[in-house]
């Protein structure tokens, strides 16, 4: 299980993440949605560990994850927002690389790159460079990369970023699977449509703090609305949408 | 409107051909900083380039045979302008033609692709004009006074149509000559940019490597036929033809109207040698530079940048453990594949090759030696073993740099998420990668070179020393590099070439010539030799001692910190 216990981000005196607290169970689809700038990929970030909380605390399986940071990065497996990645190494090299890194037995290792590779229609391209990659098969190698370890905490921050439809519907039931043998996953997307379909439960931030933290079904029963976009569109928008690109298309027209 | 994008376009292009990292750190993103940088760099690069000029001026020879003796001076203006133009266009190599950011940014604004054409032109003319203009503007100044009859007063020389054509020549030569350079590079450039995208993007990683190496070792290896006899001797006839530094050299008699007899019929040759290849290399150029603008630049687009290549040419053999042959391979990869990475590396090298030349080749060699022709190879001379120290200083200082310059750091997240074993065994695998790339190569060479030359049991003690030498090096630098190689941020403004750094150069090859000399004499001495390295091993394991201590307990780190900034509040 995976828990945020009053977590707080601060750049430079500015609060992007403000005492943030949630659970993500194990076996669950844990949805993490908030607009533009409300500290989503912050937070993910901590959790991961790339950077550390001002304050606040976060455990997996009820040790705090700095406690020994190796141990818990052997159970993580993150697919961060931009798929950046090595640009001059091939998929192949690259997800070896990683392999390497993650101490997993080479000749596992390569099976399972190849597996992989093979699942993801990656294989024919596996020797080009990440450089000629599509975004989409940026993003491939990057779940690759992430699963390879077949680890117990898979973060998941816009993971259909760049995917085609046959892709995004893999990814869709590989979460669903991926949960249903135990694992905590926690999936921040904008697109609510596919995080109403997959996920169980629904943290929402805005602004940094948390606004909503509950199951879809009880959400919407509660606010009496009848779909996720809805609910969002209730907690985190603050503004008139309509009104907002009725004045854009009048200004560019000025 | 197009005046407009043109200004725009124009200080965006300068500013990238200027931008360097030698220069950017303290311009702060200044674009007339960085230019006033740049041209502080280049004054200063030019004032040494007066003194023999003055001392010309001091020698009170007569005018003709003033004029005769200038040549040599003359020569070395006129080819160190055109290494500097040279080394400009290498490192500018992308900087000049249309490149995937500038189709994808500038394409879908309204902008014609002949402003942007006109904008990079008016950039590189401007480039090379300061270039030249500051490289050579000490010299200018003293060179009219130098020429100058003795009792001549200041008006005397303001009034003389000759100081006038001197000027004139002088300034003719310099920009036909940086002119000639600039053109030759941006024309195998933009010739090569008309093959298919891939061949293209595969070969002009060497061609920019070949045209550096190119223009250093021309540079060091000419020469020096810079007087009547040289140039007219029979067997000089045929290289002179290949010399372009000499081309100019005619050029510049011809416009100064100083060519003199014996050197009369090959100093016109060569000055219409220099029109001719200036003529051919400015067409080629702007040929190039057309096709590039109308052919090229959909190709940008349509092509991808790499391509996929055959998986099986790429394998590599393990390298130790999981974590030493991760970081291993991925060191070897980017050295091999970034070519920035490369060109750096083979910066180093070319100094270190430069001196080695200044050591082999040249009369110093012949006087640190006592020794001649073969005899200078065939037994442990001074330049010799100088010579394999500079050339593993050379090495081990371009990897130490290179190692530090990341490639691609947004990607570097694979690594820090990836971390899942102590920190230590991080700083191991580097001192795996560091051995493989900064000590085997040039020690493995050293052995195969040194076997060939010598008898084998001084060749085995030479690389011996070598080897304790790179050890000790190597642990020295590891003791504070707590990065993986090319996985760390790297703050601009590192580079340190200013005069401390010059200074540092002089006081080690200093240190090297000692050092080599105290080998030479160690070597026939059975018991200064087992002296010698019982002190180098002592020395190797203290560095070594000395870098595991500094490891144990640090963390690896992934971003360079800024230095803290102290403010003066000036109570």
């Amino acid at each position: 299980m995976l828990e945020l216990l009053n977590v707080t981000k601060e750049f430079s005196g500015i609060r992007v993440v403000d005492r943030v607290s949630f659970r993500a169970e194990a076996g669950e689809i844990t949805g993490y949605l908030g607009p533009n700038g409300s500290g989503k990929s912050t937070t993910m970030k901590m959790i991961t560990g790339l950077i550390e909380s001002t304050s606040g605390k976060i455990l997996f399986d009820s040790e705090p994850i700095h406690k020994n940071p190796i141990a818990y990065k052997q159970r993580l497996g993150y697919v961060p927002e931009e798929p950046h990645l090595y640009p001059h190494l091939s998929g192949l090299e690259f997800l070896s690389m990683v392999a390497l890194l993650r101490n997993l037995p080479r000749r596992g290792a390569a099976e399972r790159i190849d597996g992989l590779l093979r699942l993801f229609s990656l294989h024919a391209d596996r020797h080009a460079v990440l450089s000629s990659y599509s975004k989409g098969m940026r993003q491939k190698v990057i779940l690759s990369a992430a699963l390879l370890h077949n680890p117990d905490l898979i973060l998941l921050d816009e993971p259909f970023s760049g995917l085609d439809v046959a892709s995004a519907l893999i990814l869709r039931s590989l979460i669903q699977e991926l949960a249903a043998r135990g694992k905590v996953i926690l999936f921040s997307s904008h697109e609510l449509e596919t995080v109403e379909r997959v996920c169980s439960h629904i943290v929402i931030v805005h602004r940094g703090k948390l606004v909503a933290d509950d199951s879809i079904e009880h959400l919407r029963a509660l606010m009496a609305l009848p779909t996720l976009e809805a609910i969002f569109a209730e907690l985190a928008v603050e503004q008139d949408t309509a009104a907002i690109s009725r004045q854009i298309a009048d200004l560019i027209q000025a | 409107m197009r005046k407009l994008q043109f200004r725009i376009l124009y200080r965006e292009f300068l500013f990238r051909l200027v931008d360097r990292d030698v220069l950017s750190v303290s311009a702060q993103g200044d674009a007339s900083r960085l230019l006033g940088q740049l041209a502080a760099l280049l004054i200063l690069l030019s004032i040494p380039f007066a003194f023999p000029i003055i001392h010309l001026g001091n020698s009170r020879l007569a005018h003709d045979k003033l004029l005769v003796t200038a040549w040599g001076v003359e020569h070395a203006l006129i080819a160190t302008t055109m290494l500097i133009v040279g080394l400009f266009a290498v490192l500018s190599w992308d900087s000049a033609y249309p490149d995937r950011r500038d189709v994808l940014v500038l394409a879908p604004l309204p902008i014609r692709a002949s402003t942007i054409f006109l904008a990079k032109v008016a950039a590189l003319a401007v480039t090379l004009s300061l270039t030249i203009i500051l490289f050579n503007a000490a010299s200018f100044l003293v060179l009219p006074l130098a020429f100058a009859p003795p009792d001549a007063t200041p008006m005397d020389l303001l009034l003389s149509i000759a100081t006038y054509r001197l000027m004139a020549a002088f300034w003719i030569t310099m920009f036909a000559s940086g002119a000639f350079i600039l053109c030759c590079t941006l024309a195998v450039q933009g010739i090569s940019g008309q093959l298919p995208r891939r061949f293209y993007l595969k070969g002009s990683a060497f061609l920019q490597l070949g045209a550096f190496c190119l223009f250093l070792i021309g540079y060091f290896l000419e020469p020096s036929l810079s007087s009547p006899n040289a140039l007219t001797a029979t067997g000089n006839q045929a290289m002179l033809m290949w010399l372009p530094s000499y081309w100019f050299l005619g050029l510049f008699q011809q416009l100064n109207g100083s060519i003199s007899e014996p050197a009369r019929p090959i100093l016109i040759t060569l000055a219409t040698r220099a029109w001719l290849a200036l003529g051919i290399s400015i067409a080629t150029t702007g040929l190039a530079f057309l096709l590039s603008y109308f052919r090229t630049l959909r190709k940008i687009v349509e092509q991808p940048d790499v391509v996929p290549t055959s998986g099986r040419r790429h394998w590599l053999p393990p390298v130790g453990n999981t974590i030493a042959t991760a970081i291993t391979h991925f060191s070897i990869r980017t050295l091999f594949r970034s070519r920035q990475h490369r060109v750096l590396l083979a910066f180093y090298l070319g100094l270190g090759f430069a001196t080695v030349v200044l050591f082999l080749e040249t009369p110093i060699a012949q006087e640190f030696s006592g020794a001649s022709g073969n005899h200078l190879w065939h037994q442990p001379t001074l330049p010799l073993l100088a010579s394999s120290f500079v050339m593993m200083f050379a090495w081990l200082a371009g990897i130490r740099v290179v190692f530090r310059i990341p490639l691609e750091l947004r990607a570097n997240w694979s690594f820090r998420i990836a971390q899942v074993r102590p920190a230590v065994e991080y700083f191991a695998a580097t001192r795996r990668a560091a051995y493989v790339f900064a000590l085997a190569p040039v020690w493995i060479l050293s052995v195969a070179l040194f076997l060939c030359l010598w008898p084998w049991y001084q060749a085995l003690e030479h690389v011996t020393v070598l080897l304790l030498l790179g050890t000790i090096l190597v642990e020295l630098w590891l003791a504070g590099f707590h990065i993986i190689p090319f996985a760390c941020s790297y703050l601009p403004g590192k580079t340190n070439l200013h005069i401390a750094f010059l200074l540092c150069l002089m006081l080690a090859l200093n240190v090297i010539l000692w050092s080599a000399e105290f080998e030479r004499k160690a070597l026939s001495d059975p018991h200064r030799f087992a002296w010698m390295i019982a002190v180098l091993t002592t020395a190797a394991f203290l560095a070594s001692w000395r870098r595991a201590t500094a490891v144990k307990g640090a963390e690896l780190r992934y971003q360079e910190e800024m230095p803290p900034v102290i403010t003066s509040l000036k109570i």
